[in-house]
């Protein structure tokens, strides 16, 4: 534990880079494919003579510039202090590798954002075509934007063999390009473009349904089965390229999905699958929507429904990044780096991983965050353990120390939180409901064999550490989920508010 | 004559089933009336939704809760069988929680519809019976909610059910009666399921199809209520969209909307089912009922707070009855267009009305 | 109104319109398939959820014997097999006698183990215990007994049959 734990009670702090991030894919995504759409609708009016469409997508730009500009740039920061506090170990993995990457990437966001500022400002106020150029620049800049950050997220789910070899050793960045260019980047790159397209669909037609249809009929007839027309690549190019996606999954990771549909009713039935599933309805039930109440009665087409659709949007791209980030279960960084920032690959002399290291040395033996007191409590406890006291679970409750329970708590904040809440998402004190202390030391024991049938393999990371840090867990466990009632269960502890009589 | 926006979608060259059916049925008929039935289009609109929301979420509930049916168990069997359910039978899980989801979004569904009819003063003259009997469905729905709240038996539900029986239980004088009739003894058992599954799946059904079907009667017969601010504009300036298909084109893919929504948090939300129902164990810290009898149940234990004993009951009682009493006589309170200030007042109502009950949903979850 | 498509459409649109009746087939095939894949997705989990008891039938009537070279199996060890489908094992007493179960615990369907050193049969998902001897729940949440099967023993051969 190098680092501090973001204890984030309730929703975890997962959640926390979730509700960002399922927005922040949103409008990021609309500011690469508006960055087409701005451009060409404004070519296509140019060569037509269309005054009234050039009347139009000031305000499209308008509200593109402020929707991207400001939400898009500020989201995107904030998802960066989230994955910092919440994943530090994966954030430095990145930073190390990427550093030059986040740099290319600077750079166009500074073309991007000064383009796009520029394009909106000289409507009308320089020549036609100087105009389009810098609606084109924008395009560009925000394509590349695309690009750079796309080889940074796929590399967390295949980082590839090259860089896997030199992982750990000081010497990523050498294979700087390996790892960019990893085996899912370019159908991911493709996948995400079509994503961008068809958002700048949507997000036009939401501009669109504010036309009054009364008053501006023909405009937003046009206007909306246009941007209808951005919908269709999308939806029938995806399942082409989410196959070529999963096929450079590596197998133990897109079995999930494989397993999910092989089981699919029962309970196995995997989340990853049922999101997957999910993501297609949502896609079908878009175009479905978007076709009979957009294309086919466009002058009726309201806000309301527009905003709708957009929702569903949201649902959809949302469930995919969800569906994308679980199968990188049990890993952050695939092959290398478990959800709970251990590293699985070997490094230094001896040879051996961070798994091995904490299960002979202690996981928490070299902690920051633990005090001398605390110390030498645990050096007691450890003592008692090996001299063979027994801490069998009838003498629980008041007699567990407090400092073992707070070792417990630190295993639990370095181990567990990356995932799991206590009593809300992911709940442990659910998980452990039906469990007593026997069953939790069975369970914790499963997760620390790892063996190679054991089915918590597929999406947890293994449980490290010592036997005795361990058992601290366990206690720590046993004590969050039944608080010690175990001890004294003859008495009644919560009395209803009122009683019936 | 007002404006229409769009053409009608096409209709499809009549086939030979088609004709078939139509020399029996007379379905160009409906067809005729129902695109002559015209539809207001103006920017409140969308909020004409929501009572075909509720009502397909209504229909789901029925087709979901008859394949529940299909294995679930009333009496001392209820518990097992619903566990057979979420866990062994194939897609039970997404069938259990599809119900227990979709009676949430129904009612969810049914309160948008109702604050809607309300600040759009639909209630009004010739409209109070739609709004009367919306009430009455309203109730059965709630009535619905809590009858099927009980019937996993889980501890969860046993405890809410306890507590939630407190409300009418705490009626002076024939509430403790009242009580055990709905009990069936002095304590939920056996015979409360037993009682609460010929309620929920027969003698509520048969209520609430009857009221639903005057409800939609009177829709048609008085067709959609305009907002005031549209009153006001001259019949020119007003526009609407014809019925069929044009707003039942919009209808069904709202309801497709509906249906993926639903089955977006049935399958990655899926219901839980917990420990069973321990009557000898302590009741969970928190427990509460459903969320939507959040507000009697925060009223009546804020008044037996300040006011200890019956007084706090009865006074939260009648504080109750006569909040219902009047979000009924509104129609006859505010019945027309020429009244400026009672229509004022009613609105004033409906903003109390509705910041008390988001008030004391919140403070009832955070006072739990 | 009563315009005809090609009215409402703008210039920009004209290139999508010049065969009507081919894209009207095109429309009602592609949304006849769209109608097919939801009636699908919703009538698919509805007859597995109807069928269930069928195939659970047809899966236990598939194979009701199983014959396994395990005369020479310890006392006091276990044989984990598949029965059919499902897990299932054949435990030999320290006091020389058989017995055998489905292993699928009967809480929540997880894989329950025998314990040499305890002589119990456990589930480690929620803790469940049941008697080694007739299967039955000692502690924890198991609502039921394991099924139980008949055990034969011949030769070198142990014949586990279902009733």
């Amino acid at each position: 534990m190098n680092y501090p734990a973001w204890d984030v009670p309730h929703i975890g702090s997962g959640w926390v880079i979730g509700s960002i991030a399922i927005f922040h894919v949103m409008i990021s995504h609309f500011a690469v494919g508006g960055g087409l759409y701005l451009p060409m609708a404004e070519s296509r009016a140019l060569k037509k003579g269309r005054k009234d469409w050039l009347e139009f997508l000031p305000n499209h730009a308008k509200f593109f510039l402020i929707l991207t500009g400001v939400y898009g740039a500020v989201s995107g920061v904030g998802i960066w202090f989230a994955i910092g506090l919440a994943s530090p170990e994966g954030t430095s993995t990145l930073i190390h590798n990427f550093v030059f990457g986040w740099a290319i990437e600077w750079v166009f966001f500074i073309i991007e954002l000064s383009t796009a500022a520029v394009y909106y400002y000289t409507w009308n106020r320089i020549p036609e075509r100087l105009h389009l150029k810098v609606g084109w620049l924008y395009a560009g800049a925000s394509f590349f934007t695309l690009f750079i950050i796309n080889g940074i997220l796929t590399f967390m789910l295949t980082p590839g063999a090259a860089w896997l070899e030199v992982a750990g050793s000081g010497q990523e960045a050498s294979r700087f390009f390996q790892a960019f260019f990893n085996p899912t980047y370019w159908p991911s790159l493709f996948l995400r473009t079509l994503v961008c397209v068809s958002l700048a669909g949507l997000w036009a037609l939401v501009t669109a349904s504010r036309l009054d249809g009364n008053k501006q009929g023909a405009l937003k007839t046009e206007v909306i089965r246009w941007s209808f027309g951005w919908l269709l690549p999308a939806f029938f190019l995806m399942p082409i390229c989410f196959l070529w996606y999963l096929y450079q999954v590596p197998e133990s990771q897109s079995q999930l999905l494989g397993l999910g549909i092989s089981t699919i009713g029962s309970g196995t039935f995997t989340q990853v699958t049922r999101t997957a599933l999910i993501t297609v309805m949502t896609s079908a039930t878009i175009l479905c929507i978007a076709y009979f109440v957009a294309y086919r009665n466009p002058r009726e087409f309201g806000f309301g429904y527009a905003v709708c659709l957009l929702v569903l949007g949201l649902a959809a791209t949302g469930s995919t990044e969800k569906a994308r980030e679980m199968l990188r279960k049990p890993y952050v960084v695939g092959e290398h780096m478990y959800s709970n920032g251990i590293r699985k690959t070997p490094v230094g002399e001896p040879h051996i991983s961070e798994v091995e290291k904490f299960n002979s040395e202690g996981y928490l033996t070299q902690s920051l965050w633990a005090t001398e007191e605390e110390r030498v409590a645990w050096a007691e406890f450890d003592h008692a353990w090996n001299g063979g006291v027994q801490l069998a679970s009838e003498t629980l409750g008041p007699q567990v120390a407090p400092e073992t329970l707070r070792r417990g708590e630190l295993m639990f904040q370095g181990q567990c939180l990356a995932c799991h809440t206590r009593d809300a998402y992911r709940s442990m004190k659910n998980f452990l409901r039906d469990r007593d202390l026997t069953s939790i030391r069975n369970m914790l024991g499963m997760l620390h064999d790892y063996k190679e049938d054991s089915p918590y393999r597929a999406f947890m990371p293994p449980l490290v550490g010592t036997e005795t840090e361990r058992e601290a867990l366990a206690l720590y466990l046993n004590e969050m989920a039944h608080g010690g009632e175990q001890a004294q269960p003859a008495e009644p502890v919560h009395q209803v508010a009122r009683t019936n009589n | 004559m007002p404006k229409s926006s769009s053409r009608a979608l096409e209709s499809p060259p009549p086939s030979k089933v088609w004709t078939f059916l139509d020399e029996r049925l007379g379905l160009s008929e409906i067809l005729e009336i129902a695109r002559h039935k015209r539809v207001p289009q103006h920017t409140q609109s969308f909020w004409y939704y929501w009572g075909g929301i509720s009502l397909f979420f209504f229909l789901i509930q029925a087709i979901s809760g008859v394949l529940l049916l299909v294995y679930y168990r009333p009496g001392v069997d209820a518990f097992d069988s619903v566990r057979r359910i979420t866990y062994d039978i194939d897609f039970g899980w997404l069938i259990r929680s599809a119900h227990s989801w979709s009676a949430n979004l129904m009612i969810v569904a049914v309160f948008v519809h109702m604050f809607s009819v309300f600040f759009m003063k639909a209630y009004r003259a010739p409209r109070e019976f739609g709004w009367w009997s919306g009430l009455v469905l309203l109730g059965l729905a709630m009535t619905f909610g809590f009858s099927g709240y009980l019937l996993p038996m889980d501890e969860l539900a046993y405890f809410a059910t306890k507590v939630g029986l407190d409300i009418p239980t705490s009626i002076p004088v024939i509430g403790p009666i009242m009580g055990d009739l709905i009990r069936g003894g002095p304590d939920v058992n056996e015979n409360t399921i037993q009682r609460f599954f010929a309620l929920h799946v027969v003698i509520l059904p048969a209520l609430f199809v009857p009221v639903l079907m005057f409800h939609l009667f009177l829709v048609q017969k008085h067709g959609n209520a305009v907002p005031p601010s549209e009153e006001a504009k001259p019949e020119s300036e007003r526009s609407s969209i014809p019925f069929f298909p044009n707003f039942f084109a919009k209808d069904l893919a709202m309801w497709l909307i509906a249906l993926n929504v639903l089955a977006l948090l049935a399958s990655l939300y899926p219901w839980d089912l917990g420990p069973q129902a321990d009557p000898l164990a302590p009741a969970p810290q928190g427990i509460h009922p459903e969320w939507y009898f959040m507000v009697p149940f925060q009223v009546l234990k804020v008044f037996g707070n300040w006011f200890p004993g019956l007084t706090g009951e009865i006074m939260g009682m009648a504080l109750f009855t006569l909040g219902g009493l009047i979000w009924a006589v509104i129609p006859l309170y505010d019945m027309n267009n020429k009244n400026a200030a009672r229509a004022r007042t009613a609105t004033w109502i409906g903003f109390v009305v509705l910041a008390t009950v988001i008030v004391f949903t919140i403070w009832g979850y955070s006072a739990l | 109104m009563s315009d005809s498509p090609t009215d409402t459409l703008g210039p920009l649109d004209a290139g999508l319109e010049y065969d009507p009746l081919s894209r009207r087939k095109f429309v009602k095939v592609g949304f006849g398939l769209f109608g097919a894949c939801y009636a699908g997705a919703l009538g698919y989990p509805i007859y597995r959820y109807l069928n269930d008891p069928a195939e659970e039938a047809a899966l236990m009537a598939a194979i009701t014997e199983v014959s396994l070279d395990a005369a020479s199996l310890d006392p006091g060890s276990v044989l984990m097999f598949r029965f059919g489908a499902r897990p299932a094992m054949l435990i030999h007493h320290l006091d020389g006698s058989w017995a055998s179960f489905d292993a699928v615990c009967t809480h929540l369907g997880c894989t329950v183990q025998y314990e040499t050193d305890k002589n119990r049969i456990h589930c480690a998902c929620h803790g469940g215990v049941y008697d080694p001897v007739s299967g039955h729940p000692v502690s924890g949440p198991p609502p039921r007994s394991l099924r139980k099967y008949n055990v034969e023993v011949k030769d070198a051969q142990v014949i586990v049959s279902r009733a």
